[in-house]
């Protein structure tokens, strides 16, 4: 039980301390999902689409578009865990993307641009396929905004924290599509503009400070079960 | 792994040349290892490691530069960067710094690698790429004359100040002293004639208050007229900033009116205006010249003549810009040598005019030019008196030969004693040229008909001028004489409209655009300089001189202006390639360099010169060639 805590103080200490490192030693999966709705207990995930960034870069080599409802999957999608018969069995592939998205995430920052809708639906999503838990660290790119307005106490209009009028202000191009994929991306062009915004030196531990949190998914009661 | 599809680069990279014409498999390769970064402005990206590779720029812009700093090329959106850095190992150390916050492609380099060597047209066009690259560069290395050259060709017109404060000869000095310090200029304009079109006739500054008026205690109602200068130096509005600065130091002066060509004034310069200009190169080489006290030295500061001419060339300046900037530099450098020769052979006996002809009169040298140059005497020199300047003349063309200016083939130069003449007998061997008009006299002779005084009172000289041209203007046989010697030589164009080239010898299939076209055009301004009523001397000058008195369509001697910029372009352009390489300025040009459409172009050229050949030889020898 003492090792057990000493363990976790240990990690939790380690965790502490590499949050001071700086923020591209860190790797990141910037993700977005499309729902059937707002409401995350009701509605359900209708799409993932996610982007890596490794070493201050977004990794386009990593992007990952997931189509869950219906059988139409990307032909192009190659997710290795996805098999023939999950394509037929909406919960069999349901099972193996989250399989994946929680094995990618083990090590990895998460990153949203609004983090409680996104949020909410993974934490019951892990709660519904009874995932085992996982502690990870999140960032919201329009927290970070949202306090970088304040910060500069200059007034953004309502609306103005969208993802497009936010992009908008770091001279990013504008995108027509608006499917996971291509929102997952524009966030990760967005947290890269802010971070160098804050010019050399940004931390994790800054970021985090300036929108972002740590979660774990899955109940502990899921854990037991 | 293979990317997926991800649309919104998909499609930026589709829609930018040259990788829409990449097929869908190529796509594919190429996309495979893409990372993305954001750069914000004035951040550097150094192009080493991972980083050696092809990248795009997705929305923003940056400035390639050398490690000193030096722009090579400005890029934005849709534009590669980093190419040679794959290609070449980037050899020249480039940096990219961000102008703006730019979102940044940069592709895995193996991936770029397999498209090359798939695609050819693709592979050609980042060879073209960096060959633009390193010419840019090559420009930026000589970064540090260049912005100052470029300064130094600016016209007058725009320094000057525009606002003109006048005031006519009967009013006092009172009255201009109180306009002077109500406008805080520090000269005033002293205008004659009706309104509108008031003539300059003098100008008053501060210093000539203080030592003309106040110095002498004279009473402030004197009349302007007792007190300003009169007829003072004047620039034309689109002289060069160098040549307002040349005239300032020669007269020590430092307010420059300018007036227009028929003699309204226009504007003021003063030495003010013109002191950010100071640092400039063709100035300091001039400043050198004139501080060197021996041959020997004169010759060590020459050594950065063609640099600089390179220089010039490279910044773009124009070529008849570049001429008149060399004239200036090479007049000096004669007035210098004969100073020295005066030093050392002591005061000349007599008053003797310097006198030069072809390129350095036309003010159209270029790298290579060789000289041509005479002496005009006073009067017939006694057997002494000759040989001080035969040692004069010795002096100075050998001087001019070790400082780079290359000594004349055809010996006419000063230290040749058939070119050292009185005023007289000068006008006897022109009168002798016109009246006589064998064509045989004629063949060497007509660069003398482009003559300048670049030492000595150029009274006589233009008195000569006169002369000269009043005999012409009786003899119409002569300039028909000289129409048809001009026109012995004629444009490359074939009968096919194909480029005749020389077909022997060293530069065999290479075009000569010193003789095959420059001098033609030369030739055609000659004859109609030397029939105008006002003799000027540079070919641009001569064909505008010829507008103005109707002697030639606008359109005619404007298509021969626009041929006579470009041919020198070229010849200035393969003269620097040819320098840079061999060491030897040639203005041969290879055709086979050139695209198509500057072939076309080329051709063009020579057709006008054609057309403008026809019209002379209807004009000047009725059409019997």
């Amino acid at each position: 039980m003492l090792g057990c805590l000493i363990t976790r103080y240990k990690r939790w200490r380690r965790d502490k301390l590499s949050e001071k490192r700086p923020w591209q030693e860190w790797e990141y999966l910037v993700l977005d999902i499309e729902t059937s709705g707002l409401d995350a207990k009701r509605d359900h995930i209708v799409s993932i689409g996610w982007v890596l960034i490794k070493q201050g870069q977004i990794q386009l080599d990593s992007a990952q578009h997931l189509l869950l409802d219906g059988a139409q999957v990307d032909a192009s999608v190659g997710i290795h865990l996805i098999t023939d018969g999950d394509l037929e069995d909406r919960g069999r592939r349901e099972e193996s993307v989250i399989r994946y998205l929680r094995l990618l995430l083990r090590d990895k920052v998460l990153v949203m641009h609004h983090s409680p809708l996104e949020l909410g639906f993974l934490k019951s999503w892990w709660r519904q396929l009874k995932q085992p838990s996982l502690s990870i660290s999140w960032l919201d790119t329009l927290a970070i905004e949202r306090t970088k307005a304040a910060r500069s106490s200059q007034p953004i209009q309502e609306g103005g924290f969208r993802l497009a009028p936010c992009r908008m202000r770091y001279g990013l191009p504008e995108y027509q599509g608006h499917d996971a994929l291509t929102d997952a991306l524009a966030t990760a062009e967005l947290l890269l503009a802010q971070v160098a915004y804050q010019g050399k030196g940004c931390r994790l531990h800054d970021l985090l400070q300036m929108g972002g949190g740590h979660v774990i998914l899955g109940s502990k009661q899921t854990l037991k079960r | 792994m293979a990317a997926i599809d991800v649309s919104e680069v998909q499609k930026f990279i589709l829609s930018t040349p040259p990788f829409s014409n990449l097929s869908t498999a190529q796509v594919t390769t190429l996309l495979t290892g893409i990372s993305i970064s954001y750069v914000r402005q004035g951040q550097t990206l150094t192009l080493e490691g991972e980083a050696a590779t092809l990248h795009l720029i997705r929305r923003g812009a940056c400035e390639i530069r050398t490690p000193k700093g030096a722009l090579v090329d400005q890029i934005a959106d849709g534009e590669c960067f980093g190419v040679s850095s794959v290609l070449a190992q980037n050899p020249d150390g480039l940096e990219i710094v961000a102008m703006e916050d730019s979102l940044v492609y940069r592709f895995d380099k193996a991936s770029f690698l397999t498209v090359i060597a798939q695609s050819d047209a693709f592979a050609l066009f980042f060879k073209h790429t960096r060959h633009h690259r390193s010419r840019k560069l090559l420009r930026t290395q000589s970064g540090d004359i260049n912005t100052p050259a470029l300064q130094l060709s600016t016209p007058i017109e725009q320094v000057m100040t525009r606002q003109l404060i006048q005031a006519i000869p009967e009013e006092t000095v009172q009255v201009a002293a109180a306009r002077m310090t109500e406008a805080r200029v520090s000269s005033i304009l002293i205008v004659a004639g009706k309104e509108e079109k008031q003539r300059l006739v003098g100008i008053v500054t501060d210093r000539d208050l203080r030592s003309r008026v106040l110095a002498l205690g004279i009473t402030a109602d004197l009349s302007l007229a007792e007190v300003m200068t009169g007829e003072p130096a004047t620039l034309l509005p689109d002289s060069l900033v160098m040549q307002a600065q040349t005239l300032m130091s020669e007269h020590n002066i430092h307010h420059l009116p300018v007036v227009s060509a028929e003699g309204l004034p226009v504007g003021m310069v003063t030495a003010a205006d013109l002191l950010r200009h100071q640092e400039l190169s063709p100035i300091l080489l001039i400043n050198q010249i004139h501080r060197q006290a021996s041959v020997d030295s004169l010759a060590r500061v020459c050594k950065q003549w063609p640099i600089l001419i390179v220089n010039l060339i490279l910044t773009d300046m124009k070529p008849a810009d570049i001429g008149k900037v060399l004239a200036a530099v090479s007049d000096n450098l004669t007035r210098r040598l004969i100073e020295l020769a005066i030093k050392t052979l002591g005061e000349p006996p007599m008053a003797f005019q310097f006198l030069v002809f072809g390129s350095q009169a036309r003010s159209d040298q270029s790298l290579g030019s060789d000289q041509d140059n005479g002496l005009m005497l006073s009067r017939a020199p006694t057997q002494t008196e000759e040989e001080y300047f035969a040692a004069l003349a010795s002096f100075v063309c050998e001087g001019l030969g070790e400082c780079g200016i290359r000594l004349c083939p055809g010996n006419i130069m000063a230290s040749n004693p058939d070119w050292r003449m009185t005023a007289a007998q000068w006008r006897q061997v022109f009168s002798n040229w016109v009246t006589s008009a064998a064509p045989s006299a004629l063949l060497n002779a007509s660069i003398f008909f482009d003559i300048r005084c670049v030492y000595g009172d150029d009274e006589s000289v233009a008195n000569l001028i006169t002369e000269v041209q009043k005999d012409v203007a009786k003899n119409s046989l002569f300039l028909a004489s000289l129409t048809r010697s001009a026109l012995a030589s004629k444009p490359p164009l074939g009968f096919f409209r194909h480029f005749l080239l020389e077909s022997s010898g060293e530069h065999k299939h290479q075009l000569d655009l010193k003789h095959q076209g420059l001098a033609l055009i030369n030739d055609i301004a000659r004859l109609y300089g030397l029939a105008c009523r006002t003799y000027r001397v540079g070919t641009i000058e001569r064909l505008e001189q010829a507008i103005r008195e109707k002697l030639i369509t606008p359109d005619t001697a404007r298509n021969l202006i626009d041929a006579w910029d470009e041919l020198n372009g070229l010849r200035l352009d393969a003269q620097r390639r040819h320098w840079q390489s061999s060491g030897k300025a040639s203005a041969y040009l290879d055709p086979s360099v050139l695209s198509p459409l500057e072939r076309k172009h080329l051709k063009a050229t020579f057709a006008t010169i054609k057309d403008a050949q026809e019209i002379v030889l209807q004009r000047f020898a009725r059409g019997y060639a």
